[in-house]
């Protein structure tokens, strides 16, 4: 136990973050009682100290993270009820600390990011998203040109077909394909192997080509380190190429045999483009679907705070109402999103009927999961046979379908798959319950990732719902805070079970 | 959601920040403002249709959140030991007591500018503290100062931020949009 103070500083301070022993909260008392202006000061305190927080809770980018294990100090937004639970539980030989969240250290294995694709396809078992981090290990590109950052710095753009391993931050192995390179000072020394030597840049700009018998290593800028197998070490220099076959001849670097890695800005955008073009084709081929309940484009314009509901034949289920969010920009530039940041936001929904199969599908952005249950849709309390599509704190994917007519209640989960390395990307989120089937399936982008048993069926009710949030409906006392971190840009709601394929088609 | 209902919610987060002003005055106990401020929203909406939106809604806000924030206020304190209690009870009637309205809405524009002009060390500590949410033992292990100065240290920056906003009021304070 710490040492009681005497200082109304570090009482103030103490009392701020909630960890005043019995002793101190005494002192205080008596310091306060004795003095007027220290009681000014403390409210003084509490204000800036609140503001503060709201501040900083909204900063929409916080700073990189401190080398520092965070131990969160805060209770801010820990439900008043679980605050209460814990004050009561959590007593410390003589103190009433609530005591702080030790949250176990997140690791990750990622050697690289891949930060670009164009018409990228892989094969091979990985098939990562633009955003994705990238752990140690093969990638096989089919088609198509993927840019590649290691985390020491180097950029390495590979256009398929190729086979690229990653073996560390700082190198690869390139068994096929044609890759261009860039090199800044932090990542000298960057390493990539190949069948026929291994290059070591120094800080440069250079391009490998694999696909001819030979091999060709050609340096743009600076300089390299060629190490053919079984022969001595050939130093590179700007505007010179060479045979990894032949290392006796030096040729003159050809830019323009690399010039299908440039441009890669503008080749981007343009496949963004027609990204963004088929989705608007096939967006639109739903909406006449007999059993689509709710399609939500979010393609409303910027100054509207009603998203509209385009299900052709559900004339019933009215448009949602934006409350609190944000508009931003979506999948492609030109798609439209909302942005869930704060405990208000929340789009209000209200689905008439009672339904036995249903699919749900959304395409989201999940910034991070600060709650116990982050809200996709959730109807209003819990009870009767309301729906609850959620992701919770350690990343499972659940769907909670609350008891009717004397069944119990009962939870859907994943296994924790939407785990940190899948934050900052779009991802798209299914899942039907499936009465004929007896289960609850759920998928991500597209692949199905989990079936769970739900041996009773009975109707499902959602009369009133919120994207992104949720609310007790109405019950007194206080609301536990479940609202959604990141990015919306489309929602799909079915009264029927869609297949594997359609929900393929839905998650391209 | 009704036209109405969509009304109300745009109008009460228009006066969001007045109503956490009051929720602070009526409830001063670290982290209570935002779970009053949640609650008195959905207080709100849940009882919309009662709600004349063409009116001032301040004075209905105010009554709503001091009602929410009192029980809110009994709930949060209630478990805590006795000498608790009563300092938490004293701090809560200075803060009622004091007759200067809530400043909240006014000063949180202003605080975000005086925010950008902290030195950089001062800056440092609100990142760890406030961004990062790290406590102030773990912050004193890192920085290798004792747990009492970053205490003390994380007082002076508020000081000084009260100072800035002091000084923008009396200047007038800049526009914000």
């Amino acid at each position: 136990m710490r040492e009681p103070t005497q200082d109304p500083e570090v009482l103030i301070q103490h009392y701020l973050e909630d960890r005043l022993t019995e002793t101190e909260a005494g002192a205080l008392l008596a310091m306060l009682q004795a003095d007027p202006a220290l009681a000014q000061r403390l409210t003084e305190q509490l204000n800036l100290d609140a503001m503060l927080s709201e501040v900083s809770a909204g900063a929409t980018a916080a700073p990189a993270a401190p080398v520092l294990r965070p131990v969160l100090r805060r209770t801010r937004w820990l439900p008043v009820a679980l605050a209460a639970a814990a004050a009561a539980c959590v007593t410390l030989a003589g103190t009433w600390l609530i005591r702080p969240t030790h949250d176990a250290e997140a690791t990750t294995n990622a050697v690289a990011v891949l930060m670009r694709g164009v018409n990228a396809e892989w094969e091979g078992g990985r098939s990562p998203l633009v955003g994705t981090p990238l752990t140690p290990g093969l990638l096989r590109l089919k088609r198509g040109l993927a840019q590649i950052e290691f985390y020491q710095g180097a950029r390495v753009t590979v256009e398929g077909p190729a086979e690229l391993e990653l073996l560390s931050a700082s190198e690869a192995r390139c068994t096929s394909g044609r890759l261009s390179a860039h090199v800044p000072p932090q990542a000298r020394g960057f390493r990539i192997q190949t069948p026929k030597g291994t290059v070591v840049d120094l800080g440069t700009d250079f391009g490998l080509d694999l696909n001819t018998p030979e091999a060709q290593v050609h340096v743009f800028k600076g300089e390299v380190e060629l190490h053919p197998g079984g022969s001595a070490m050939q130093p590179l220099k700007e505007g010179e190429a060479m045979l990894l076959a032949d290392t006796a001849r030096r040729l003159a670097a050809d830019q323009r045999a690399f010039a299908s890695l440039e441009n890669l800005d503008e080749r981007t955008a343009e496949s963004q483009r027609m990204a963004f073009e088929d989705w608007l084709k096939s967006a639109a081929s739903w909406n006449a679907d007999p059993t689509l309940l709710l399609h939500l484009d979010f393609q409303d314009s910027s100054h509207t705070r009603t998203l509209l509901n385009h299900a052709l034949l559900s004339p019933g289920v009215p448009a949602g109402s934006i409350v609190g969010c944000q508009w931003t920009q979506g999948r492609w530039p030109g798609k439209r999103a909302l942005e869930f940041r704060n405990v208000s936001d929340r789009v209000r929904l209200s689905i008439p009927g009672e339904h036995e199969a249903l699919t749900l599908a959304a395409w989201v952005r999940v910034d991070g999961l600060d709650r116990a249950f982050n809200s996709l849709f959730m109807v209003e309390g819990y009870k009767n046979g309301a729906v609850h599509w959620q992701i919770t704190r350690d990343g499972k994917l659940r769907l909670g379908l609350a008891g009717r007519l004397g069944h119990p209640g009962r939870d859907h989960d994943t296994e924790a798959i939407l785990t940190p390395e899948r934050f900052g990307q779009w991802l798209h989120l299914a899942t039907c319950v499936d009465p004929a089937a007896k289960e609850v399936r759920h998928y991500l982008n597209g692949s199905l990732t989990a079936r769970v048993s739900r041996p009773v069926m009975f109707p499902l009710r959602m009369p009133l719902a919120e994207l992104g949030n949720w609310n007790n409906g109405g019950h007194g006392g206080a609301t536990e805070i479940r609202h959604f971190s990141g990015l919306m840009d489309e929602f799909l709601l079915f009264r029927r079970v869609l297949s594997e394929a359609e929900i393929r088609r839905l998650a391209r | 959601m009704t036209s109405h209902e969509t009304r109300a919610a745009q109008l009460f987060l228009a006066h969001h920040d007045f109503v956490k002003g009051v929720a602070l005055k009526y409830a001063p106990w670290p982290g209570l403002m935002e779970d009053i401020a949640q609650q008195v929203f959905l207080e709100f909406i849940g009882k919309e249709q009662r709600w004349d939106l063409e009116r001032d809604l301040r004075p209905l806000l105010a009554t709503m959140t001091r009602h929410v924030a009192m029980r809110l206020w009994r709930e949060r304190t209630r478990e805590k030991p006795e000498v608790v209690q009563k300092l938490a009870e004293h701090i809560r009637q200075l803060a009622e007591e004091r007759d200067a309205e809530p400043r909240y809405e006014t000063e949180i524009g202003l605080l975000r500018e005086c925010l950008q002009k902290l030195p950089e060390k001062s800056r440092e500590l609100v990142q760890l503290y406030y961004y990062h949410d790290i406590a102030t033992p773990e912050i004193a292990g890192q920085l290798a100062m004792k747990a009492d100065t970053v205490c003390r240290a994380l007082s002076r920056v508020r000081d000084k931020l009260r100072e800035c906003i002091q000084r923008q009021i009396q200047k007038g304070g800049p526009v914000h949009a």
